[in-house]
């Protein structure tokens, strides 16, 4: 029984990876933090599966505990931050753009939006996964309407970030 | 926004460069241990709870020889089955609270479960840290209003010190170990709040805030 929920986990964890590696992508600076968060969230997928009883897509469920782990369980278990790795993340973005403006101003973007605080991300994160304000309730426990303001909030923050 | 316009079409894009990972490599990372915040938190509140209840039997049979004296037996007794019936009760609201903890819960309610989780640590140490307060201002007064019997217990009547004198002494002796003692603990939750609650108690607030 443990081996069959083990597979079943498995195969549908392989399909929706991604989802895991956004978050990642979001909340850690390198490679190895990535790595490490990755674990962490893969862990955590795996010790609630045996709960997930289909009542919302599993994706959605997947956002849910990555998030949460990436918030709240997850602890950093080396501090410092190579600045160098994350250059190396910025790198990736050159392959898919070829716009040498549009392209300065992601990597402007991606860096700014490592600047917001852990909330912050989460509410950007579910933006660009284009979650409307009802998911972000879900998610995140914030009515509808605060997630609305602060999203707002954000947008004004992260334009002064870009254009201090 | 534009600029997070043309991010919203770049982060849709990226699917294609993170690596894929193979079944064999998932399963490795299943059977990994978790180095979560609930399981360090709840490590910790074991260790605390054991420490505290773990200090009533430290105490050597011979020094409740001294009470015997004064009579307090019977007091000391019933705090004691007292304590007991409280600390099953703080075990039984921690085991209810920590049970409760869901990842699949929102992220505010996960927190605020979290945070009550610890709480029922917390409130446990303060409420012994009360208890042995209390106790010793109690045994004290006792005490120091019987200075006869107190001397006669501690053998001390052939020395030379004054009554006074070794009363003082045996007063700022227990106040300043009392001192020393709040010193250590709040120390070690300062660097329990630092180190493993900084980022949740963060986060939990600025949650809060935006619900203003």
């Amino acid at each position: 029984m443990t081996k069959d929920l083990e597979h079943k986990f498995i195969d549908e964890f392989q399909k929706n990876q991604n989802i895991v590696h956004k978050v990642c992508r979001l909340y850690t600076n390198n490679q190895e933090a990535h790595n490490d968060l990755f674990q962490e969230i893969t862990i955590q997928l795996w010790k609630a599966y045996p709960k997930f009883r289909g009542e919302s897509k599993l994706s959605t469920w997947m956002y849910r505990v990555g998030l949460n782990t990436a918030i709240t369980l997850y602890r950093k278990s080396k501090r410092t931050i190579k600045t160098t790795d994350f250059e190396n993340i910025l790198h990736r973005i050159e392959a898919t753009d070829y716009d040498p403006t549009e392209e300065e101003q992601l990597k402007l973007m991606y860096c700014a939006i490592h600047q917001l605080s852990d909330i912050e991300k989460a509410l950007i994160f579910l933006f660009l996964e284009d979650k409307n304000y009802k998911e972000i309730y879900d998610t995140l426990g914030i009515s509808q309407v605060n997630a609305r303001v602060k999203m707002n909030r954000i947008k004004i923050r992260l334009r002064t970030i870009l254009n201090p | 926004m534009k600029e997070l316009d043309l991010l919203k079409k770049d982060w849709k894009k990226q699917n294609t460069y993170f690596p894929k990972l193979s079944y064999h490599d998932i399963y490795i990372l299943i059977h990994k241990k978790s180095s979560s915040i609930v399981k360090w938190i709840f490590i910790i509140c074991i260790a605390e709870f054991l420490f505290w209840t773990g200090l009533n039997f430290i105490i050597p049979e011979s020094y409740l020889d001294i009470y015997k004296q004064f009579h307090l037996n019977t007091f000391l007794y019933i705090s004691q089955v007292l304590h007991y019936i409280l600390l099953l009760f703080f075990i039984f609201i921690f085991y209810k609270n920590f049970k409760a903890i869901s990842v699949v819960d929102s992220t505010n309610l996960l927190m605020e479960k979290i945070i009550n989780t610890r709480k029922t640590v917390n409130y446990y140490v303060y409420f012994n840290i009360a208890l042995y307060t209390i106790l010793s201002i109690i045994l004290n007064v006792i005490m120091l209003s019987n200075p006869d019997i107190l001397i006669k217990v501690m053998s001390l009547e052939d020395t030379t010190i004054s009554t006074d004198n070794f009363l003082t002494v045996l007063l700022l002796v227990q106040i300043t170990t009392f001192a020393v003692v709040c010193g250590l603990l709040w120390f070690y939750y300062r660097i329990i709040y630092g180190i493993l609650l900084k980022k949740l108690n963060k986060n939990y607030f600025e949650l809060k805030n935006m619900e203003g």
